[in-house]
């Protein structure tokens, strides 16, 4: 275990320096980013000032405030692509420099995205996760989200990352198939924002489609930790969202191998 | 060593066709073309040799390389690296080699080398004491040191290219695999890693198996020979016997007084040989005739005392044929096996 960490932190470490090296990039990225919270924080506002009841499919207003800007904390670390490194990979033909080294090519990119992730945390998602603290307490007196929340957050938010780029990993096989992938990588952002609760809370949906959207592994990356965060789940109902995602991660990671050892198989390498 | 059993690669790809009504008809074809790049090869390498693989560009020399080193499976037969196959056991296998892909790099890009060897050095799993002295080693070699802390993207092809040979070397690979190292390279360089090349075999009986494009590393470096052709194996043997095979045309020149007439001689009844054993091509501007032939036909000596008996010669050039001119000859006819 300690030989792989020694073997796969570089990996880690490189990403996040060669993220430091293009900040201007980045925090051009960031203000774009930062508008979605804002744009469905105003679109969700106006929903509840024209309706009556104080809550919508479970969600106070308050709650709906908290929600927004904890999927943005969220979806800002877990959504880290690895299919974009493979689809560059396989186009540039490179894939074959990571072939020939005694390492396992998933780890290597499964290390390179907690190098992002771990960026991210710092820049800048931690600091609009204390602002939300900050506004929860003095602004919608809520008082602070309790320790308890926050650690179960954190573990849920773990496997929503490893949730997420074992899915990707599986998603980034395509290229192998069809060398260019990029159009259905569009898709698949837009299905995943959909049904992962990035844009609607899933308790929002009719209770069958709702149930069927959480039977999915894609609640598990984004609505779940989300869901811990705001207190909505406790005792058994917690220890089964949590198990949930363990089993998530265990059939996506067996998946991955299954797929990839298929891939290799027929492997086709361009350019010389 | 290494061995390869009737191995064969076939690749198939769908149909392209031209134009944009081509394009447009793409998208409803379903048919296939199926290429055969590597076909039914098979050849057997000895601990500490170093084999030059060549053959014209497509030829299929990536192909086989890339199935020797696991990155590709075969479609049909078998290959063993120190008893291992590689597209079964890729990571076991990864371990016995080091592989330069001349036109490609394996180090990171954005980290200075010294931080590309650290991370290799984890990889490979080498311990601090190996490491120190393969890197003495390398260094000496192909003097690294001149740009250790350089990030890889700021280095010359030529420096990468010394740098990706040490990166490949550092694990100490009983095999090595060079798929066009000295491609790009000036002349200096080429022959540093040339010399690199040599003194790691002797010092480590590294087996190195080489592709190339340049007849140069050929000569310096192989013992042996493989020529590949549309996806066969045309050739296996050792250089001096490809020259002796191949290489029996001998060439003349003789520079004489009056090329006209020397250019006419008749050579043949001269030496009572028939017309079609010899060539004359008669160069006025440097008044000179070549005489060309085949040596187990003619003589050399044979040839020039009998011009020398009939005319006056001032100078005289014999010439062998070279290698790169044999091997254009096979890469243009292929082989002519009954030769």
């Amino acid at each position: 275990m300690r030989k792989k960490i020694k073997i796969y932190l570089p990996f880690l470490e490189n990403e996040f320096k060669s993220n430091l090296a293009y900040k201007g990039s980045f925090y051009l990225f960031m203000l774009c980013y930062l508008f979605s919270p804002f744009i469905n924080y105003y679109l969700w506002m106006a929903i509840y000032g024209s309706t009556d009841s104080g809550s919508i499919g479970g969600l106070t207003r308050d709650e709906m405030v908290i929600y927004v800007f904890m999927i943005y904390v969220t979806t800002e670390m877990v959504f880290v692509g690895i299919s974009e490194y493979i689809r560059e990979h396989v186009v540039e033909g490179s894939v074959v420099m990571n072939l020939i080294k005694p390492m396992d090519y998933r780890m290597s990119l499964i290390s390179q995205a907690a190098g992002t992730m771990v960026y991210r945390f710092f820049a800048p998602t931690v600091f609009v996760w204390i602002g939300v603290e900050i506004y929860k307490a003095c602004v919608l007196g809520m008082g602070i989200t309790p320790l308890s929340n926050i650690l179960c957050y954190m573990l849920s938010l773990l496997m929503s990352f490893l949730i997420y780029v074992l899915f990707d990993f599986c998603f980034g096989m395509i290229a192998f198939i069809t060398t260019y992938m990029y159009g259905m990588q569009l898709i698949k952002d837009a299905l995943i924002s959909f049904l992962s609760g990035q844009l609607i809370p899933i308790s929002f949906f009719p209770e069958a489609v709702g149930r069927l959207f959480e039977f999915l592994p894609f609640s598990s990356m984004v609505y779940t930790p989300v869901m811990i965060y705001l207190g909505k789940y406790s005792g058994a109902e917690l220890a089964f969202v949590l198990g949930r995602q363990a089993v998530w991660v265990v059939l996506l990671y067996v998946t991955g191998s299954l797929l990839w050892r298929r891939i290799t198989r027929r492997l086709v390498v361009l350019g010389g | 060593m290494i061995k390869v059993e009737h191995v064969s690669k076939e690749f198939v790809s769908a149909k392209k066709y031209q134009g944009l009504s081509g394009a447009l008809k793409g998208l409803f074809s379903r048919e296939k073309v199926h290429k055969m790049a590597v076909d039914d090869i098979s050849f057997h390498i000895k601990k500490g040799e170093i084999v030059g693989y060549i053959g014209s560009n497509g030829a299929g020399k990536s192909t086989t390389i890339k199935m020797m080193t696991g990155i590709l499976t075969p479609t049909k037969g078998k290959c063993l690296v120190n008893g291992i196959d590689p597209n079964k056991q890729r990571k076991k296998n990864a371990q016995n080699i080091g592989v330069v892909f001349g036109q490609r790099t394996q180090l990171w890009w954005d980290l200075p080398l010294s931080e590309s060897f650290t991370i290799l050095k984890e990889i490979y799993d080498i311990s601090d004491e190996a490491y120190r002295e393969r890197i003495a080693f390398l260094n000496r070699v192909l003097s690294l040191d001149d740009f250790f802390t350089t990030p890889v993207r700021n280095l010359s092809l030529g420096q990468r290219m010394r740098a990706d040979l040490g990166a490949a070397l550092l694990h100490n690979p009983p095999v090595l695999y060079l798929d066009e190292p000295t491609i790009g390279l000036d002349l200096v360089v080429k022959d540093n890693i040339r010399e690199a090349i040599k003194e790691i075999n002797e010092k480590y009986d590294t087996t190195v198996i080489l592709t190339t494009h340049d007849i140069g590393d050929i000569e310096e470096l192989c013992s042996r020979i493989l020529i590949i052709d549309k996806g066969q194996l045309i050739y296996d043997g050792s250089l001096a016997e490809l020259k002796e095979t191949y290489g029996t045309r001998r060439r003349v020149t003789m520079e004489v007084k009056d090329t006209k007439e020397a250019a006419a001689m008749p050579l043949g009844q001269w030496l009572g040989k028939p017309e079609d054993a010899y060539d004359i091509e008669a160069d006025e501007e440097n008044s000179s005739i070549a005489v060309s032939f085949d040596k187990n036909q003619l003589q050399v000596s044979e040839v020039i005392g009998c011009v020398m008996q009939h005319m006056e010669v001032r100078d005289i050039q014999i010439k062998e044929t070279e290698l790169a001119e044999i091997v254009k000859e096979i890469y243009n006819h292929g082989m002519a096996k009954e030769a």
